[in-house]
């Protein structure tokens, strides 16, 4: 089976969330031999799940039992889901209980909190090794699907078990998203060590958060820059958790100053701080830096994960052998998916990418074979003949005003720089001007409400306007 | 200023308020953008406007304007 999900004992616990509920392995496995009969053979489904139990079982129920559903938000806009589902025309659509009444299909069942639905639409055909599929964005909804196949699944849950070392003891904390490639990584990887995922969608500044934490006694949190940037605004090293022993962090670059303060914290307390780096295009972990280096090699995203390799090549495309020397990083392993759809007729479409793939990030690597990311290949400009990356412009400004948001995009012809706080707006420029020796007028600040970005915290640079 | 209207201008700054829409009914379950990002916003505008710095349980507890009161007479600031 799957995950090596017949291996556990039929009342360990597989799921606990926040609302009370629980699930055990025998529960999923049953769950994995219903879903088989509830719709035909290989049913392209809409799964819109919320963070808890029932969305874990259905999400892992129904890749078990062969059918493919495309996991989405269940707060996504109504305008994005309209597209998705005219785009790809799902002859299935399972979302929570008690918003099921908002859509006209035909109610087939309503378990674990969910109602699957018959849309009306006919099968899909689809590729054999397809397992599921996954927004490139989460919140954005863009039609844009990463497909998946069950050898990610596989790849993905051996390769993140191993280098965390997880056991069935774990009981990771799970805030990030289930419909976000890193979230549904945390369930396969520790699903497939036997260990109790916490699931929750509570706000982590409310009380009923840190509640279930401390009763349930998590021993892992993972997160993205964002949640750690809130655990630092809820003055989280002051907070006595004995058995939250591992904090893991992926999806995107922290800042810095905030990384090594985590790092520092876990090594004085006798955890341990582990960054990460990955893509929904590879089933979320590419590439770990060991928490023995987490200070000293602070902003590495390390060395490529378990059974996998990462490589770099050079704009002609040969490969990179000296240290410090920048080029486009590349990965070879399993957990790299198939490919992506934009049609219902691409769900047919086998493995495009063979086990390999260009990242689009620039990085070199040190002495110690550990990888720095550089910026995203393409976020460059040539300001008078001179290239600047624009990420390294972000950490130039963040590094100078801790805290302050800000993006910069733009043309050859001009530096963009977005902010929110008007009342930096000419320090900033100022600060440009004299560590890139460039003239005031390469450099526009504009001020917005809000940055765009999408729920892991990334900016979405399409959303400012470049001119 | 008084601390009344320093307390008011921060619900202005971080919700975009007017001032006349404040009481005590002010809070996370009336308003819609009450969110954790909102709420630590507002926590940071008082640190800095009042110059304290909030225990985690105070910081949870933020939920609506008069709680917020509350919580800020436990460090001393009083309407």
């Amino acid at each position: 089976m799957i995950l090596n999900l017949d291996k556990w004992k039929k009342d360990a616990v597989a799921a606990i969330d926040s609302q009370g509920q629980q699930l055990t392995y025998g529960e999923v496995r049953d769950f994995a031999e219903k879903a088989e009969h509830l719709m035909p053979a290989r049913s392209l489904m809409f799964l819109l799940v919320e963070n808890n139990v029932g969305g874990i079982a259905w999400t892992i129920g129904n890749i078990c039992a062969g059918n493919v559903p495309l996991i989405l938000n269940a707060h996504l806009d109504e305008g994005l889901y309209n597209s998705l589902y005219d785009l790809y025309q799902p002859p299935f659509v399972c979302v929570p209980e008690a918003v099921a009444d908002k859509y006209d299909y035909e109610k087939v069942i309503t378990c674990y909190g969910y109602t699957l639905m018959k849309t009306g639409h006919g099968a899909c055909p689809m590729n054999n090794e397809l397992s599921h599929l996954l927004p490139t964005s989460g919140s954005t909804g863009s039609p844009k699907l990463v497909r998946h196949k069950y050898e990610n699944i596989e790849a993905a849950a051996l390769n993140i078990s191993t280098f965390f070392e997880l056991t069935e003891k774990d009981r990771p904390l799970m805030v990030l998203p289930l419909y976000y490639t890193m979230g549904l990584s945390m369930v396969f990887s520790h699903f497939y060590v036997g260990a109790t995922v916490l699931i929750t969608n509570l706000n982590m500044t409310d009380r009923n958060f840190w509640k279930f934490i401390k009763e349930e006694r998590a021993t892992s949190f993972t997160g993205v820059p964002y949640s750690f940037e809130i655990l630092n605004m809820m003055r989280f090293y002051r907070m006595d958790l004995p058995d939250l022993t591992l904090l893991t962090q992926g999806g995107g670059r922290m800042p810095k100053e905030l990384n090594l303060k985590f790092a520092e914290y876990c090594r004085d307390n006798g955890k341990q701080w582990i960054a990460t780096y990955g893509q929904s295009e590879c089933t979320a972990r590419m590439a770990w830096l060991p928490s023995k280096w987490a200070i000293e090699k602070v902003g590495s995203i390390g060395h490529a994960v378990p059974n996998a390799e990462l490589s770099l090549i050079d704009m002609d495309g040969n490969s990179i052998t000296t240290p410090n020397t920048e080029g486009e990083m590349c990965y070879r392993g399993k957990n790299v998916t198939m490919g992506y759809a934009r049609s219902r007729e691409d769900l047919l479409l086998g493995d495009e990418r063979h086990g390999f793939i260009r990242t689009g990030d620039l990085a070199y690597f040190d002495e110690d074979g550990c990888y720095y990311i550089v910026g995203r290949m393409g976020r460059f400009l040539k300001l008078f003949g001179m290239r600047v990356g624009l990420d390294e412009c972000e950490r130039i400004i963040k590094g100078k005003f801790p805290g302050l948001e800000c993006a910069c995009v733009g043309t050859d012809e001009k530096m963009l720089v977005y902010l929110t706080d008007e009342s930096k707006k000419e320090l900033v420029k100022e600060e440009l001007v004299s560590r890139l020796k460039l003239v005031a007028s390469s450099f526009e600040v504009r001020i917005i409400a809000e940055i765009p970005k999408n729920e892991a915290g990334k900016t979405l640079y399409a959303k400012l306007e470049n001119k | 200023m008084e601390n009344l209207e320093k307390y008011n201008n921060a619900f202005v700054e971080v919700f975009g308020a007017k001032v006349e829409d404040l009481n005590d009914n002010y809070g996370k379950d009336t308003v819609e953008e009450w969110d954790s990002v909102h709420q630590l916003s507002l926590i940071a505008q008082f640190e800095e406007t009042f110059d304290i710095m909030f225990d985690p349980e105070d910081i949870m507890e933020m939920t609506s304007y008069a709680k917020g009161k509350e919580i800020l007479a436990k460090y001393d600031v009083t309407f």
